[in-house]
């Protein structure tokens, strides 16, 4: 049965088919031009993506210290796992319907993110005035910035390069935290007649590989680790080989859990240290916020562990593994910054939630009460007359120390390095680890792949 | 088969009336009478997927992380090096592996399971749910569960202690050696239902009449399955290895989920691959040539295993 000739159906073919190439392209059209202060400065709903703060409590913590100046917008948060960060935010971001706030950190991430951020160096001379750089840690403005410009306005940062140990674990079996390789082994031991875990790291993870290698990497030669993520040394160099053969001593010797390739940081490690089946896992500063009642009791129901007690995590420095005498120092860089969409509609309110909390002394003082970052804007502290450790007796003063190390700390973390040397580095790591490959064949093959990569050698 | 052999007589006929029957001095071919209504099918179809697979091809000479304006155009360059790139290679090997072993234990299973209910067993209903129940579970769901049950600390390592066998307990997922079993014991878990319910459904086709005479000739269970039961199936056993050879190529989202197809890429599948060179690692060009080697072996895979199913129904 024919309802119309053929003939009549071939022009209204042609207009179905015009009109659709019309519209596909009307509809890719639609291009990410700026919408310079778009809404209003002081009302208007904004949404913020990260990955951190790494809970929601966290973060309404923030948003509810702004409302108390800002009542009228309204800041929803949205956490967003850090292993799907880039899955989640690149589509969102180019499609104009993503956040109109969103986390940035520096190294590979400004890079790939920077064509969508707005250049915040008007709004840190609106906030600061001429003299804004000064006023900030310059940690946080040389890693976020790029192409001449301020892709985020950095929040905090965090250090890593440390240890952290249960407290209650190491004074039930009057443990001392290890100096050296050997006491680490002898501490590993004894918990394990005790049947508790020692040691527990996400080794399929990158950056965490990474922080465990650069920490034996300073053990065994200070700077090295920077010196070939900048090129001015090779990966291949004999420090770095060394560096992977303590690595693998680590898996050998049981230090490292079993199965540690397989594992996650987040969740699985961090699971596991809160919930007291490992005495030490690898953690920055942003773990600091742990040692408060508040955030710690947060994590353990996170953690899947109801009406448990909190107990007092202490930082300790890394073990002179590499017997050399040399202390592990610490490493760091801006935690986050804020970036602001450049395709937001709300950009005048997400204006002023960026400028509050990473440029007012309230905003920054709510970050560092929480203990999750240290603030960027300098003269800014910790308000431990408000802060409510779990063991305030045995946490204080760690904790304290290690916010003022943090202060000194000048050695880059991640930002020196670009996503396929990260990559690199974590296929040398589980190589490694696994016994695939010797670790002169892993370095070797780190080199040629951070070659590869586009890093120029000296 | 039957159908397609009165299909393929019918379209001789037409041919024979077209060619012998048509008016002469007709200008070129008739119009096929049905493009009208395929047309907003076909836009849809060629605007979509067509488009889709020629706009990777496309991209696939690029050298792109998919948002910065003016990509470099390479050529063949990312073809030549995926020839050269060792985890590729690792994962079109443990594609083969994982589709040789899933596909074999899952027919076995499949068909053992289908046998078993149409013997009327007690139950049988309930057995069949059991069965069937895995097919509708989301992987994204049963994920985290496997995750913690192959753990270290999991539940299989727990049971193996408590019956004795404390000494086979090992980090299931974290170890190269066997993150790649777990996954297939996964998937055969999750598939075995759908191959159990053709198995079933391709049995009830099979006339009784076959049967009872085989029976009446001596022939016990198991002859009556491998000598008749099992190449009745040859169809469904041939639908089924199309359908576990495409999806052995396209598994994603078990190896992502339980192990990101980690450790140190002994869980890399060509899928999960993908997603790694072109979401972290911004190698759009690079996944965009992948995806289209995928597409090849895709097609050349499941022609030859057509193929391979009429040579044999011959």
């Amino acid at each position: 049965m024919r309802l119309l000739p053929t003939s009549r159906l071939r022009p209204l073919s042609a207009v179905a088919v015009a009109a659709l190439a019309i519209s596909a392209l009307v509809a890719c059209g639609d291009s990410g031009d700026d919408k310079a202060a778009a809404g209003s400065a002081t009302s208007g709903t904004i949404n913020w993506w990260g990955w951190t703060p790494t809970d929601n409590a966290t973060a309404e913590t923030y948003i509810s210290a702004f409302n108390k100046q800002y009542p009228d917008i309204k800041v929803n948060y949205k956490l967003v796992n850090i292993s799907d960060w880039v899955a989640a935010l690149r589509p969102a971001l180019a499609s104009g319907k993503g956040p109109d706030v969103f986390d940035m950190q520096p190294g590979a991430y400004v890079s790939q993110f920077k064509s969508f951020a707005v250049d915040q160096t008007p709004l840190a001379q609106e906030a600061l005035g001429d003299g804004w750089k000064d006023k900030i840690a310059p940690i946080g403005i040389s890693g976020l910035s790029a192409d001449g410009k301020l892709t985020a306005m950095p929040v905090g940062s965090v250090y890593a390069g440390m240890l952290w140990i249960n407290g209650d674990i190491f004074k039930k079996y009057s443990l001392q935290p290890p100096a050296t390789l050997a006491d680490w082994k002898h501490v590993c031991e004894v918990l394990k007649q005790n049947k508790v875990g020692c040691f527990v790291q996400g080794a399929a993870q990158e950056g965490f590989d990474q922080d465990t290698l650069q920490s034996i990497a300073n053990s065994v030669q200070p700077g090295l680790w920077t010196k070939a993520s900048t090129g001015d040394a090779h990966w291949n160099d004999p420090g770095i080989v060394k560096t992977l053969g303590i690595w693998k001593d680590l898996f050998d010797s049981g230090i490292m859990q079993p199965g540690a390739v397989g594992y996650q940081q987040y969740p699985d490690a961090n699971n596991d240290f809160l919930t007291g089946k490992y005495g030490m896992v690898m953690m920055g500063t942003w773990y600091t916020q742990y040692a408060t009642t508040k955030a710690m009791t947060a994590a353990l129901s996170a953690a899947g562990v109801s009406g448990a007690k909190p107990f007092p995590i202490l930082p300790v420095a890394f073990p002179d593994v590499a017997g050399a005498g040399n202390t592990s120092e610490m490493y760091g860089d801006a935690d986050f910054g804020l970036a602001i969409s450049n395709k937001s509609d709300n950009q005048a309110a997400a204006k002023t939630f960026v400028k509050w909390l990473t440029t007012a002394k309230e905003g920054q003082q709510a970050i560092a009460d929480q203990l999750n970052d240290l603030p960027s804007l300098k003269g800014v502290e910790p308000d431990f007359d408000n802060i409510q450790l779990v063991d305030p007796a045995t946490q204080k003063d760690p904790v304290a120390q290690l916010i003022e190390k943090a202060n000194a700390v000048t050695e880059p973390r991640e930002s020196l390095l670009t996503a396929d040397v990260q990559d690199a580095i974590l296929a040398a790591a589980t190589s490694v680890a696994t016994g695939k490959a010797s670790p002169q064949d892993a370095a070797d093959t780190l080199q040629k792949a951070a070659e590869a990569a586009g890093v120029t050698f000296k | 088969m039957t159908t397609s052999t009165r299909t393929g007589r019918r379209a001789g006929a037409e041919r024979t009336v077209a060619s012998g029957g048509g008016r002469p001095g007709r200008r070129g071919p008739r119009r096929p009478p049905g493009l009208p209504w395929i047309l907003p099918a076909l836009v849809l179809s060629v605007g979509l997927i067509y488009y889709g697979i020629g706009y990777t091809g496309y991209i696939s000479t690029l050298n792109w992380d998919g948002i910065s304006p003016g990509p470099q155009h390479l050529g063949g360059q990312n073809y030549s090096r995926i020839m050269h790139d060792p985890v590729f290679w690792e994962a079109i090997r443990h594609t083969v592996v994982f589709f040789v072993v899933t596909f074999v234990v899952q027919t076995v299973l499949g068909l053992v399971f289908a046998v078993l209910m149409h013997a009327k067993i007690r139950l049988g209903a309930f057995y069949k749910v059991i069965v069937f129940i895995p097919v509708v579970l989301a992987p994204s769901i049963m994920a985290p569960v496997f995750r913690h049950m192959f753990a270290p600390d999991g539940e299989l390592n727990w049971v193996l202690q408590h019956i004795g066998l404390g000494s086979l307990a090992q980090p299931w997922i974290g170890q190269t050696g066997t993150a790649l079993p777990v996954i297939m014991f996964i998937t055969i878990w999750e598939w075995t239902g759908v191959t159990f319910v053709l198995y079933y459904a391709a049995m009830t086709q099979i006339d009784p009449s076959v049967l009872e005479a085989a029976r009446m000739d001596g022939a016990g269970n198991l002859r009556a399955l491998v000598s008749i039961i099992w190449p009745e199936m040859r169809g469904t056993t041939t639908a089924l290895a199309m359908l576990g050879a495409i999806g052995a190529l396209k598994t994603f989202d078990v190896p992502y989920l339980v192990t990101i197809g980690g450790p140190n890429h002994a869980t890399e599948f060509l899928g999960t691959y993908i997603y790694r060179q072109t979401i972290p690692l911004n190698h759009v060009g690079y996944g965009a040539a992948l995806s289209i080697i995928l597409l090849v072996v895709a097609l050349l895979m499941a022609l030859g295993l057509q193929f391979a199913g009429r040579r044999a129904e011959r």
